[in-house]
Formats: C-alpha cells, structure tokens, sequence
C-alpha cells in the first residue's frame, strides 16, 4: 500500500513539476515571442502562405497521376 | 515578419520527396492504427445498438448472459475509447509529430508490432467484459491483464514521439505539437493514478468514485480532445493557405486547457455523497473551461473567415469546420452542465448521454475523418476514389449526429423534469424518451 501510495502522490508531483519546468522552458527558449513566425511554421516554398491543398477527388490541381509520379520517384 | 526570423523557424523548405519520405516512414504504423481503429468503431457500434435496444427492449439478447445490458455497455465504452478514439489518435499524432517535425518516423516496423500488440489487449478486454470480467471502473473497465498490452505499444509511441521531437527541424513549437506531447505525457500518468487508486485499492470508499469520474473526464478532455485541436490547428491553417489568426490565443487556449481541464472531473458527481468543496471545485475548473474553448473558437472561425467558399471544395475541411463549431457546442453544453442548478434536472437523465456523443463523435470523430480525408492520399500515393462518396459519409454523418445528439439532449431535459416532479409516475420519466 505504501508503494501505491508513493506512486500517487509521486506522479502528481511529477506531473506538476513538469507542467512547470515546461511552461518556464518554453519561456526561455522564446516560444511566446514572434508569434506570426510561429503561426507560419508549417508553410513552406511547396505549400506556401495563400495555397489551398485540399481538394475533393478530381476537382482541384492535386490529381492522382502528380501523387503517383511523386511516390514513384520516392520508392525509387 | 522579417526575413531572418522566418528563416530561423523554416531553415530548409522540404522538397517534394523529403515531404514524401515522411509519409512513407509513416505509413506502416498509421495506416495500422488508423485501420485498426475503423474495425473497432464498428465494433463499438455493434455494442452500442445492442445496447441502446436493451433500453427500451430489455428482453433483446436477454438470455446469453455475455450479451447482457452491464456487459454490453461496458464494452461499447472500452471499445470505443480505446479502439476507436484511442487508436485513432495516436495514428495521428504520429503522422502530425512527424510532420511538424520534419523528420521521418523513427523505428516504424516496431510501431506497427505494438498496434498489434494494442489490438490484440482490445481483444482480450472486450472478450474479458463479455465474459463479466471487469475492473468496474467507469471507462476503465478493462480487465487489468489488458494493461500492459496498452503500456508498452504506448511507451514506444511515446519514445518516438519525443525522438522526433528533439531531432526535429527548425526551432518553434508549434501550437499543435503542445498539444501532442502533452497527450503523450498526461494518459500514463491519468491510467496508473486510476488504476492505482481504485484496482489496487489505494483509496476507498468514495474517493475511489473521485479518482474514477476524475480519469473518466480527462480520459476524454486530456487524451482524445487535445489530439483532435492539434490536428484542427493544422489542418485549417493548412488547407486554407492561412496562418492562425491569433497565435497568441493558440497558446493561451492550450495552457488554460492544461491548468483548468484536470480540475473539472469531480462535477460528474454533483448531488452525490462526496465532500461539496470537492464538487464545487469541478464546477470552477468546468466553468474556467470557457477559457480555453473560447480562445479555440475565435481562432478556427477568424481562420475561416473569408474562405468559407472552400467548404465546397475540400473535404478535410468540411469535416474539420463541423467538428469545430462541435466542440464548442459540446464544450459550452459540458461547462454548463457542471453547475448544481443545471444537474438538478440533467444528471441521471438521457442529456448527459447525448452530450458525451456530442463530443466524441460531433467533435472528435468528424477530425478524425478530416485528418485522414487529408492524410490517406498522402500515404498511399493515391486519391479518394469517389468525391460523392465522401459528401455522402459527410451528409448522412453530420445530420446522424445532430438528431443524434439533440433527440438525446432534448429528451434528456424533460426526462430531467419528469423526474423532479413528485406528481409524475417514476416509470413516466423512463417512458417519455422511447418516441424519440
């Protein structure tokens, strides 16, 4: 019972700590400045800023033969 | 935004092949999971009609005992949350981590083994249920021998997550990877207090009602929910061609979330013998909640704004636009349902059940499907093969789970009513729902 109650108590410290060494981490590292980079950190020179990438089958740029020309050239 | 800093956060745009090269390293344990989590959706269905029937037909399936009502229920629960939500989610973040990241996927045969490893604890939990074998814990109702069969795929999961993370590229956190790696840091720590708490006896009496109903809420809040905000984070600003409207708020919505959400369990148990500080604790976490909901909301719709045409064009973003506005619906339904004037009528009642559906399907398992509407194509090098098809799974979804839901709720509420009036015969208020 003592060891259950260790690992209780022991994780709820754990996981408060944690939640605090990670706020004040990212803080350091500069996470909360520049937050428009932030914001665009999954575009790039493929799928830039303004680019739709999802369309219905058939009904957009993105065909299936450009996907499977693409992975052909992966696999290879 | 200048050009130094943009180059800090995007040091080297993937070509098309790297991108490539990130699908492929994902596809075995993703298209595993995700799989897998289709077969259990079905499943959990199956359960959850049998069950449903058994509501209003109690002598359905009544004689083999495996299929009764505690069982089935009970196994709809598990399959549910586990195979279908619990899968289905680490499919994703898998795919979103190794994304965001830039890197491919590490060590991914070994992830497929412990998909399999997660389905075959599925199999042995719900035959365990079935055969009336069971924790007794409310959403934690598996057999305890199906515990390491989810530890040790989820530690691997866990290893890779934070593999990818420290090799990643660039040096920005993306809003949807706070939300990833604490998913992976807070189910371990929700499941062993539970099962601590309640299987090996730490606490008794009502405090194991407590550590219950807290895991069950987080299970959900903590685990589903904020996998499903980290794909929506990445996938309107993705598909739409725009940053997050305020990234300020993206970050403030996950740290309320962080702060509030554990506290709010203990209002499950509104009106039950249960210290009412600790009731009234839930109910200030319930209604910080609109704290981080809020900063959710504004963020997906000023994203939106000015591309809503796209909904006609894109099926991910169909879907991700209507589990959206479901969480906030299901989140502003959730916080107020915790306070004691609400519970007064709802709790015990149908209500509760329809908002809990609300959630998981309104919300999460409609960006689910977004997630791999966008997804699939990416790792198999194909198209969808019908755009019909996808309106039709979108249509016949919504509108199920808006009569769904709103039948439940609306019922759920006079049902409510019946039961706090004396002058009403208590089977009334059991009777009332069936039309509906």
């Amino acid at each position: 019972m003592f060891l259950v109650f260790m690992i209780i108590w022991s994780s709820a410290l754990l996981g408060g700590l944690m939640t605090v060494w990670a706020l004040a981490w990212a803080i350091q590292r500069g996470e909360f400045r520049h937050f428009r980079d932030g914001a665009t950190v999954i575009f790039d020179e493929e799928e830039p800023i303004g680019m739709q990438t999802d369309f219905f089958p058939g009904e957009g740029p993105r065909q299936a033969h450009q996907l499977s020309q693409a992975w052909k050239g992966a696999q290879l | 935004m200048s050009s130094a800093a943009h180059a800090a956060n995007n040091p080297a745009p993937l070509d098309r092949v790297s991108r490539i090269e990130i699908d492929l390293s994902a596809r075995p344990p993703v298209m595993t999971f995700w799989v897998s989590s289709f077969v259990w959706l079905i499943v959990g269905t199956i359960l959850a009609i049998i069950t449903s029937i058994k509501l209003h037909a109690p002598a359905f399936l009544a004689s083999p005992e495996w299929l009764t009502f505690g069982r089935t229920r009970a196994a709809h629960l598990d399959t549910v949350v586990y195979g279908f939500a619990g899968m289905s989610a680490v499919g994703t973040l898998i795919w979103l981590q190794a994304r965001l990241c830039q890197v491919k996927v590490p060590f991914p045969r070994l992830l497929t083994a412990g998909a399999l490893v997660w389905n075959l604890g599925m199999v042995i939990g719900i035959t365990g249920l079935l055969l009336g074998y069971t924790t007794g814990v409310e959403l934690a109702e598996f057999p305890i021998i199906c515990a390491p069969f989810f530890a040790l795929p989820y530690v691997l999961v866990a290893v890779a997550c934070f593999r990818m993370y420290a090799t990643k590229r660039g040096d920005h956190t993306y809003v949807s990877q706070w939300y990833l790696l604490a998913v992976v840091i807070w189910f371990p720590i929700l499941y062993l207090s539970v099962l601590a708490c309640t299987v090996f006896g730490a606490v008794g009496g009502v405090a194991q009602a407590i550590a219950n109903w807290w895991f069950g809420h987080n299970v959900i809040g903590l685990f589903v929910t904020p996998t499903g905000i980290a794909a929506a984070y990445y996938l309107i600003p993705k598909v739409t061609g725009k940053p997050v409207h305020s990234y300020h708020l993206s970050l403030l919505g996950f740290w309320t979330l962080a702060i509030f959400y554990n506290w709010a369990g203990t209002h499950h148990l509104t009106g039950g013998p249960i210290p009412a500080w600790a009731i009234t604790v839930g109910i200030v976490g319930s209604m910080m909640m609109f704290v981080p909901v809020v900063t959710v909301a504004i963020n997906h719709h000023m994203t939106m704004k000015g591309s809503f045409h796209m909904l006609k064009t894109s099926p991910t973003l169909r879907f991700t636009v209507f589990g959206s506005m479901m969480y906030t619906i299901s989140s502003f339904q959730g916080s107020l349902e915790s306070l004691r004037s609400h519970q007064e009528i709802t709790h015990f009642t149908h209500y509760t059940i329809g908002h809990a559906h609300l959630g998981l399907y309104g919300f999460y398992a409609m960006i689910l499907f977004a997630t791999m509407y966008y997804v699939f194509p990416r790792l198999t090098g194909n198209e969808w093969s019908s755009a019909g098809l996808i309106k039709i799974h979108f249509w016949t979804a919504a509108l199920g789970t808006i009569l769904y839901g709103a039948a439940l709720c609306w019922s759920g509420w006079w049902q409510g009513v019946m039961m706090k009036d004396p002058r009403c015969p208590s089977c009334r208020s059991s009777i009332t729902p069936n039309p509906i």
